[in-house]
């Protein structure tokens, strides 16, 4: 782990752009290259509008704060450009595209971050390796993105995903939400595969339960409150939250 | 007695211009084209009072009057002399039964396999078989399928058609490629007639793929075909028509599938080109079993007008038609799609469905859909849908975070859209074709070939 700031998220205020709907009021947040880091919060609290704004979701507008990617502003950059620059999303509610299968989009999706001519046989062995990995038949890439997938099916395909386009930041937004205990562990053991081939790789993990850290073993949990970081802190602060909830940010909030 | 105003008579369009077309013709075919005169006299030019032409007003987008009637003359039967476009599209095919290639209205090449001929099969233009298949053309040409009475073009059509396509197929015989055509038209500021007729014959099997291509042009032309389609008992037809032709074009086609006992008439219908384009489309469905899958496609932009009227008739019990209709509009383009199901009296047991969707791709492009019913059985199983969507920010979102440019993510969900409508009848070269022109209409270079 290097201790060159990686992902630098300060004072990030955004709003739902149509409505003037601020749902993000300051987050601060600080991680490093190889670091992998919990963010915990009630349902509501801004998680995933936090992992969208990182992403460049259209639907928000950054109002105040900023931003640095491996020292870059990616506040003005589109999605695609975040995409090739390495931040890989993994979305709480993956996104159904009739019509185009995995593979078709996989490949797409590889070309747009390759200067070269991406070889057809390459990324036929690429997705077949990483199909294996998370334990997918491999008919499964012949068929329309998330269409008619169960949950977990979609969780799934998302990881599939992240291990083609190897990013440098995986935000995984409730990954482990709809997915059995075995369909966890595969999961999680993809995630961690990923992780020792690349060591580099920093992942931020959005998750309501303990449940996923014990397999996906965090450095740092946050803790998300009406769109602030109210805390952060070891793996401690998971365990805690997993006895006592979000009682007190609650009881102080209802006391204004 | 006042004079009275015979509406689509014009310095081209007359009575002479029938006679002169009925030069050299046996005395049935000079007798009907007089008859369906007479029809087209009668018919009043269609209105926007009419509900099936609410949506497309002649008046405004096609002047009749300043037609002359084609005179462009055939060229030769030497791929070298044939246009570029033509060429190009031919070349681009897969292997087929046979071939007709017809530019500006003239047939000007045929073939078909030697040992299909021996067993029968013929495909020829329409105004040769006059000669060499008369018992044929005089049952079929515009009497049980798309007879005068249908209408006004359907009256123009039969009094002036110059030439077209005939393929019939004889009992038994099966194809197994399809049989290609390909048209041309850059003939400015004239109306073209052609027709194809098509019978297949007991338990015989073709498909056929009309690719129609054609010049821009700056002065209007009316091309206007009329397609007859018959399957007999235990017969199986697919008809792929793919419009491309330039912008300036007014593209009409008139067409009616009749599908007897046991037959497979399915139909695709591609229109990306012309200014204007309006297909009538009504499919019969004639003997118990019969089955007509009716697809659709059509890819706007600019100030491109797409007017699809379908019908389907069940007269027969038992019977299956399956409609499905994809356009997605770009510019400001407009589409109206209007269908109906009729399920006559004792008409049980019939499936019959209908779905038509669109997908605006800019804020000024227009679509309308009425989709309709009428039943008059009480053991059916019908359905209608339409559908006006845009894009989906949503899905956008989830193709551009993957690292997909905004303009690529936009064609893979067109794509992918209208993608399901060629996957129900992929015949080899089509969606190829397709997709290319498709990608041409929407600027953006795949990323991916
Ligand atoms: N596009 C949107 N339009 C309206 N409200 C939104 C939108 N996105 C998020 N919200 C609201 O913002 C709050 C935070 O949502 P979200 O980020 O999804 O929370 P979490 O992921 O922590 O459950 C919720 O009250 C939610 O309803
Ligand atoms: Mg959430």
């Amino acid at each position: 782990m290097s201790d060159t700031p990686f992902l630098t998220i300060r004072n990030l205020h955004a709003s739902v752009a149509e409505e003037e709907l601020q749902i993000l009021k300051g987050v601060d947040l600080e991680l490093k290259a190889g670091e992998i880091h919990a963010i915990m919060g009630p349902n509501g609290s801004g998680k995933s509008t936090l992992s969208k704004v990182l992403a460049g979701h259209p639907g928000y507008e950054v109002t105040e704060g900023e931003v640095h990617f491996q020292g870059e502003d990616i506040l003005e950059m589109e999605p695609d450009e975040r995409s090739q620059a390495g931040i890989f999303l993994a979305f709480q509610y993956p996104v159904e595209i009739p019509g185009v299968s995995i593979a078709n989009f996989l490949r797409t999706a590889l070309q747009a971050h390759s200067e070269e001519e991406l070889d057809l046989f390459d990324f036929q062995d690429l997705l077949l390796e990483k199909m294996e990995l998370l334990e997918m038949d491999p008919a499964f890439a012949e068929r329309p993105v998330n269409d008619g997938f169960s949950g977990g099916e979609k969780k799934r395909n998302e990881i599939l995903q992240m291990a083609c386009l190897q990013p440098a930041l995986a935000l995984m937004d409730e990954t482990d939400s709809g997915l059995d205990i075995d369909a966890l562990q595969i999961v999680a053991n993809g995630v961690n595969k990923l992780k020792e081939e690349n060591p580099e790789m920093t992942v931020l993990l959005i998750t309501h339960y303990q449940r996923l850290l014990n397999y996906i073993k965090p450095d740092f949990v946050h803790v998300m409150f009406d769109g602030r970081i109210v805390e952060s802190g070891g793996p401690e602060v998971a365990l805690r939250l997993e006895q006592e909830g979000y009682r007190d940010w609650k009881e102080a909030e209802a006391a204004g | 007695m006042s004079e009275k105003i015979i509406e689509g008579v014009t310095d081209a369009l007359n009575a002479e211009a029938v006679t002169a077309a009925s030069q050299g013709e046996p005395e049935w075919l000079a007798t009907r084209r007089a008859e369906a005169w007479a029809v087209y006299e009668d018919t009043p030019m269609p209105t926007t009072r009419l509900e099936e032409w609410r949506y497309t007003d002649l008046e405004e987008k096609l002047d009749l009057a300043a037609l002359a009637l084609g005179s462009a003359p055939a060229i030769a039967d030497d791929p070298a002399a044939y246009p570029a476009e033509v060429r190009e599209a031919m070349d681009a095919d897969h292997e087929a039964s046979g071939h007709l290639v017809m530019v500006d209205g003239h047939v000007v090449h045929t073939d078909i396999d030697d040992s299909l001929a021996a067993k029968g099969v013929v495909l020829s233009s329409l105004k040769a078989a006059v000669e060499t298949h008369p018992e044929l053309v005089q049952k079929w040409l515009a009497t049980e399928a798309v007879p005068a009475t249908e209408g006004k073009f359907p009256a123009l059509s039969a009094a002036l058609w110059t030439d077209g396509i005939f393929l019939y197929v004889p009992r038994g015989v099966r194809l197994d490629l399809p049989v290609r055509v390909t048209r041309y038209y850059a003939e400015e500021g004239v109306a073209t007639f052609s027709r194809a007729l098509i019978v297949a014959e007991t338990t015989s099997q073709v498909s056929y793929v009309d690719e129609i291509l054609g010049a821009e042009m700056e002065k209007q032309s009316l091309v206007s075909t009329t397609v007859e389609v018959v399957t007999q008992d235990g017969a199986q037809v697919q008809y792929v028509a793919v419009q491309r032709m330039g912008k300036g074009a007014f593209y009409q086609s008139h067409q009616r599938t009749l599908a007897y006992r046991d037959s497979t008439l399915d139909t695709l219908n591609v229109n990306l080109g012309a200014s204007v384009s309006r297909v009538d489309l009504n499919a019969q469905l004639l003997g118990p079993n019969a089955n007509s899958d009716m697809l659709g496609l059509y890819f706007g932009d600019e100030d491109q007008h797409f007017d699809h009227n379908t019908s389907q008739d069940h007269v027969s019990p038992h019977a299956n038609s399956d409609l499905l209709y994809k356009g997605a509009l770009d510019g400001k383009s407009k589409a109206v799609f209007r269908g109906i199901i009729r399920v006559h009296p004792g008409a049980q047991q019939t499936d019959a469905y209908q779905t038509n969707r669109n997908l605006l791709l800019s804020e000024d492009a227009v679509a309308d859909s009425l989709p309709n019913l009428e039943i008059a059985a009480d053991d059916v199983k019908c359905s209608h849908g339409a559908t006006v969507g845009q894009l989906s920010e949503e899905e956008l979102f989830y193709l551009q975070s993957r690292g997909i440019p905004k303009q690529i993510a936009e064609r893979l969900v067109v794509m992918g859209f209208l993608g399901e409508v060629l996957s129900r009848l992929p015949l080899g070269g089509v969606v190829e074709k397709v997709t290319r022109a498709i990608d041409e209409k929407l600027h953006g270079p795949a990323l991916l070939d």
